[in-house]
């Protein structure tokens, strides 16, 4: 978890905050903590509802609602608890809501640009064949991940993808700790499984062209984890 | 792609501009609900007679008490608390195995030690519709008052915590219904003692759902 740099009220030579200990300062009433709190949230919230919702200002709308909702609640806020699964569950709850009155259009997996595909390719790669190599990967990546089931993917987004602990996830899609652990190793097990495959030839799907983003994302997490010792 | 560049300010300037309670202020609102809420619940409770011992033994009322209080209880820690230091309420799972759990308990301690002491016989008189009404009017209170004081708070499952919320104020009427009746026949016990918990998590689920559920602004 990010360190949060507000140093509390008046608070030169004091050890900085988390983003727990700031939001309890503003449940208590310090208003200048709130800043502190959005700096160390926002990104990671962002960065999870970019990979849910298409359109830019919907994620915007989502990021100030939850906020919004947290200044609201702030009295409710327990000291000593994590303000991230908090931020996490009125974020994914505002989602949820605008996936119901807006359709599939607005809660969709698949975004608009490529730009972490590019990320990871583009930067990484060195000939044509290597990047025909990785759609091909991804579209088989994309395919697995697609085919696990909602629950499973949302387990492996949260611990693997955005970071969060297990406990922190369990609290968001309201299971339990071996319920993540469970749901997210199957997962992985899946991707790797998908990776280990012989590469088939032939002209690539068309999916290979319209889910880059997360396939490239899921690719690039379970390389990673494959290089571990 | 990132937030604009002024969504911070903006953000920022719409908190400032919009008051919200601190952690003490909803602390004593809070305390002032659930204080009405149980103040209200006991006024009820002794207006319609309070403790009736009816021919039990002291010792039984006492024992059933103990027992009810203690297996309310623990259903109550599990239905009302959050696990741990979070912000987030127990699995649906969990608060299920609670209320049922500490429902048949305290329905297997009432009948084992009333039958110890030979009280399980049938009491014709007493179907169980009078137990029920108050065991309902007793827990609506505090469960008014747990929805009140936990309003827009939820953002998993409203339905689920409002069930939750109804089956620890059932359990918590039920301790004092067990005070009140002397009856252990089981379809008396079933009908006026456990439908009333039931009966009030089921409204908790239905005011949970429009009540605690975090909407859009």
């Amino acid at each position: 978890m990010p360190v949060a740099t507000y140093l509390g009220q008046g608070g030169v030579g004091v050890r900085p905050m988390s983003p727990d200990e700031a939001m309890t300062h503003y449940a208590r009433g310090d208003t200048q903590a709130f800043s502190s709190v959005y700096d160390a949230v926002a990104p990671r919230l962002e960065t999870y509802l970019r990979r849910h919702v298409r359109d830019p200002s919907q994620v915007e709308d989502i990021v100030q609602q939850t906020f919004l909702q947290m200044h609201h609640k702030r009295g409710t806020f327990r000291d000593g608890s994590k303000v991230l699964p908090w931020a996490f569950s009125i974020a994914r709850n505002f989602m949820i809501d605008l996936k119901r009155t807006c359709g599939r259009e607005v809660a969709s997996n698949v975004h608009d640009d490529d730009s972490a595909l590019k990320a990871f390719l583009v930067n990484d790669l060195a000939d044509g064949e290597q990047t025909l190599e990785a759609h091909r990967l991804g579209a088989r990546l994309a395919a697995v991940f697609g085919a696990c089931t909602e629950h499973q993917r949302n387990a492996f987004e949260l611990t693997r993808v955005d970071g969060l602990s297990q406990l922190e996830a369990a609290q968001i899609l309201n299971t339990t700790v071996m319920g993540i652990k469970q749901c997210a190793h199957k997962v992985y097990e899946k991707l790797r499984a998908a990776v280990a495959e012989p590469e088939p030839t032939g002209p690539l799907p068309l999916s290979a062209y319209l889910v880059p983003s997360q396939a490239g994302t899921l690719a690039s997490t379970v390389r990673s984890r494959r290089r571990e010792p | 792609m990132s937030l604009s560049p002024d969504f911070k300010q903006r953000l920022m300037t719409t908190v400032a501009a919009t008051p919200s309670a601190t952690q003490a202020q909803s602390r004593r609102a809070r305390w002032w609900l659930l204080g009405a809420g149980v103040m209200g619940a006991l006024l009820i409770f002794f207006l319609k007679g309070g403790v009736r011992p009816t021919g039990r033994p002291a010792v039984l009322t006492a024992l059933t008490s103990l027992g009810a209080s203690i297996s309310g209880g623990l259903g109550m820690f599990f239905l009302l608390t959050t696990r741990g230091k979070s912000m987030l309420r127990r699995p649906a799972g969990v608060l299920l195995a609670a209320a049922v759990l500490s429902t048949a308990a305290f329905l297997a301690w009432k009948m084992a030690w009333s039958a110890q002491f030979g009280l399980t016989f049938r009491w014709p008189d007493r179907v169980g519709f009078r137990c029920l009404r108050l065991g309902v009017v007793v827990g609506a209170l505090p469960l008014f008052a747990l929805l009140a004081s936990y309003r827009r708070t939820e953002p998993l499952r409203p339905a689920t915590t409002g069930a939750a919320f109804g089956a620890g104020a059932g359990l918590a009427s039920a301790v004092l219904v067990d005070l009140w009746c002397p009856v252990a026949y089981l379809p008396h016990l079933l009908l006026g003692h456990v439908l009333p918990i039931l009966a009030l998590a089921g409204l908790g689920a239905l005011l949970g759902w429009r009540l605690l559920r975090i909407g859009r602004h």
